[in-house]
């Protein structure tokens, strides 16, 4: 073809050779004639299948060795391949915008700037948007729906700690007096019936709704029924404070955005774990303050000190202070928290009745029964 | 001759002959600039807090496909990593009050029995199936050779319920009806693939599936048992699956065949599995110097420092955790990238044969892009592919 054109002149010489075409339409590989004039022609046998202007020239993906064009105004997969170095050399000096869809340096640093900004504004969310959010919509939440939390969190404990009831009937009765009076004194519903389950752990939590747990590890440890009795108010404290709503809104979001970044929606990979407790635990230390406030003030209407709770935290941790930043610890520390009960007590006299005589205390002691621990 | 002209240096067009030959397929591809992707993939995806990974896994696909050489020209894969990042955004909003329903679901469910939200999972089962299928179409439409693009039809919600009662079969046969279900739903995805008009097919059998592969279904206990036997008996399924796989696969009186050989890909999943303990040595030192270090930075005894916890509230040793643990995952993505998607790629590859490419010669361009929120459901409920 080329020597065919010089020699019959009728066209002005430029540059010609040979490339594979594919039209778009059709999985036909058209071996093709290249014009490189004015514009870029592709011809096939003399007939000119289809012209590209240089503008409109853009790379393709392909090989290693090959150069791969397509443009923007012919159908959007016709493709034409050049496998000579010389005249892809030549193409290229010719196509001014030849990479300007691919990715480059520009796009990277785009994405980087972009994914940067994201990362901040989720950041400043977790920090600054989701505590307040978990505080605006905590009222909002019907307490229906909060008991019914509880109710699910309560099934769930009766199937893993199922044989594991303690039911010593004279210490259940100290118990229930015990909780019944707390109750009363921090003004809740007084007619879910709380336990204490037989692990050595050294810990009380509430349900919402107000159901209360203690393990006989705490039990055990206890010298005096007010030390149990404030641990059961601080745990009450949460209940009527909804922290456990809070807590939930709280979490669930904070593992979502957290999530997001890592590309993990359902929150559960290591280090959205590990962040994520940076985050939760500073948040959980304040509504633990708060539970302490409110634990002194129950005791207090009950003319009862509060400080015994704070010595029986101290025999369960030992001391904290001087152990690297408390940073991550959900708790304040136990001295600080004994220190400010010790200095609420100085200013109310111990006005109250014991709340359980010497035998209810002895039995709620024995409540879990000789050797079921 | 013009100094400025050229002879035609394509390939010679081949005669045409009566029974044409088998056409064996190529990679061109460049190990190292594969690494080199990789390598800059990973610390980007650091840098980006992770949001890179769209347009990483777009890079890897334009490097395979482009690479990949059926009779002399290369696929091209079309798909931009914006897409992907569309489509999980997309993805995102609908699945915000999917996972919001799931939970109040399940807490009515838990009102009514403890753990009885837990079948609720089986609803995410079939979601990640819906988003296997699409997001194969995506991948499909975006796959172009010679000028012409695959494409799909079919639907994903038909396929994830086919997907789910299969797997619920395989669950009760434990795991010996596995080759039918993969037959049946490899004939599903293929009789919905096209390229350009031409459909495909599958014909491959479960039983055919099964008679090559029983005895490793006997050994799984073993391999289960003794982790050591795990890789073999992994190494040589993956190996017959994909031959099987291959083998089974028309488009249109195109025929596909693959002539792997079953211990292939062993000695690949051995050199991750070396890859891995070495970085976790690697890993595991590392650990102990920064705590050695920490530790006497802080002045007491390492038994004091481990006693007390207060190992757990160090601030400087926390931060230098999550950097050799960011370290740690990127090198293993390296790892497996490396060779669980470029070199198995090429080793499955190089054992491939097309018969009959003619019938594609002359194949008319159809088919519609399919947008990329099935890639988006993959990446959100952590089922993706490639």
């Amino acid at each position: 073809m080329t020597l065919e054109d010089d020699a019959t002149g009728a066209v002005r010489p430029s540059q010609e050779a040979t490339a594979i075409y594919f039209d778009g339409t059709s999985s036909r590989r058209h071996i093709v004639a290249l014009r490189l004039g004015e514009t870029l022609e592709i011809g096939e046998d003399g007939a000119t299948l289809a012209r590209w202007s240089y503008a409109d020239i853009r790379r393709a993906d392909s090989p290693s060795g090959i150069l791969r064009l397509s443009c923007l105004a012919a159908p959007s997969l016709a493709r034409l391949e050049v496998r000579d170095a010389r005249l892809a050399a030549d193409l290229v000096a010719r196509c001014f915008h030849l990479e300007d869809n691919l990715p480059n340096r520009k796009g990277v640093a785009a994405i980087v700037g972009w994914s940067l900004a994201a990362a901040v504004s989720i950041v400043l969310v977790v920090l600054f948007g989701v505590p307040r959010a978990a505080e605006r919509l905590t009222p909002l939440m019907p307490d229906s729906f909060e008991r019914r939390l509880g109710d699910v969190a309560d099934a769930q404990v009766k199937v893993i700690f199922d044989a594991k009831h303690c039911s010593n009937a004279a210490g259940q009765v100290a118990f229930e007096k015990l909780v019944g009076a707390l109750r009363r004194s921090a003004g809740l519903d007084n007619a879910v019936q709380s336990a204490v389950l037989a692990t050595s752990v050294p810990n009380a939590f509430a349900l919402p709704g107000g159901k209360v747990y203690l393990f006989n590890g705490l039990l055990a440890k206890a010298e005096n029924p007010d030390e149990i009795a404030g641990v059961l108010a601080h745990e009450l404290g949460h209940v009527r404070h909804r922290d456990s709503m809070r807590e939930l809104i709280h979490n669930g979001g904070t593992s979502f955005l957290i999530g997001l970044l890592f590309g993990d929606i359902t929150g559960s990979g290591a280090l959205i774990f590990a962040s994520r407790t940076l985050v939760t635990s500073s948040y959980s230390r304040d509504a633990e303050t708060n539970a302490d406030s409110f634990a002194i003030e129950t005791m207090h209407r009950l003319g009862r000190p509060a400080k015994p709770m704070g010595e029986l935290m101290l025999r369960v941790t030992g001391k904290e202070g001087g152990k690297g930043l408390s940073l991550v610890s959900s708790h304040p520390l136990t001295e600080d928290r004994l220190a400010r009960m010790g200095n609420a007590d100085g200013g109310s006299a111990i006005t109250g009745a014991p709340l359980l005589s010497a035998a209810e205390w002895q039995a709620l002691k024995g409540i879990c029964g000789a050797g079921k621990v | 001759m013009n100094d400025m002209s050229w002879t035609p240096l394509g390939p010679p067009q081949p005669q045409p002959q009566p029974v044409p030959p088998p056409m064996p397929v190529a990679f061109s591809g460049n190990r190292k600039d594969f690494f080199h992707l990789i390598v800059r993939g990973a610390g980007l995806e650091l840098v980006t807090v992770g949001f890179y990974r769209f347009w990483l896994a777009t890079d890897i696909r334009r490097h395979l496909w482009s690479n990949t050489l059926v009779d002399g020209d290369g696929a091209e894969y079309t798909g931009r990593g914006k897409e992907l990042l569309i489509g999980f955004l997309v993805a995102l909003a609908i699945l915000v009050p999917v996972y919001l329903a799931y939970f109040l679901a399940g807490l009515e469910a838990e009102h009514v029995k403890a753990f009885a939200s837990l079948p609720l999972v089986a609803f995410f089962y079939v979601f990640g199936q819906f988003a296997i299928y699409r997001a194969r179409r995506y991948r499909l439409t975006r796959t172009v050779w010679r000028g012409v693009r695959f494409w799909m039809s079919g639907s994903g919600w038909i396929y994830a319920l086919q997907a789910s009662l299969w797997g619920l079969l395989v669950l009760v046969t434990l795991g010996l009806a596995l080759p039918w279900r993969e037959a049946a739903l490899e004939r599903y995805k293929m009789r919905h693939s096209y390229y350009g008009d031409l459909q495909g097919s599958f014909e491959g059998s479960g039983w055919e599936f099964f008679k090559r592969a029983w005895w490793l279904w006997l050994l799984t206990p073993f391999a289960l048992y003794l982790m050591i036997f795990a890789p073999f008996v992994y190494g040589a399924y993956k190996a017959i699956e994909w031959r099987w796989w291959l083998s089974g696969i028309r488009f249109g009186e195109v025929r596909l065949e693959s002539t792997l050989r079953r211990s292939a890909l062993i000695g690949l999943y051995w050199k991750v599995i070396g890859w891995i303990t070495l970085l976790g040595v690697v890993f595991l030192g590392y650990l102990l110097l920064c705590t050695f270090l920490v530790a006497s930075i802080d002045g007491s005894s390492i038994e004091t420092f481990f006693k007390t916890e207060a190992f757990a509230k160090s601030i400087p040793l926390l931060a230098l955790l999550v950097i050799g643990y960011l370290a740690f995952a990127l090198s293993l993505n390296v790892v497996m990238r490396v060779y669980l998607l470029r070199d198995l790629w090429i080793r499955v590859l190089s054992s491939t044969i097309v018969h009959n490419l003619e019938a594609a010669a002359n194949v008319t361009a159809r088919g519609e892009l399919a947008n990329a929120l099935g890639e988006g459901f993959a990446d959100g409920l952590d089922v993706a592919g490639f």
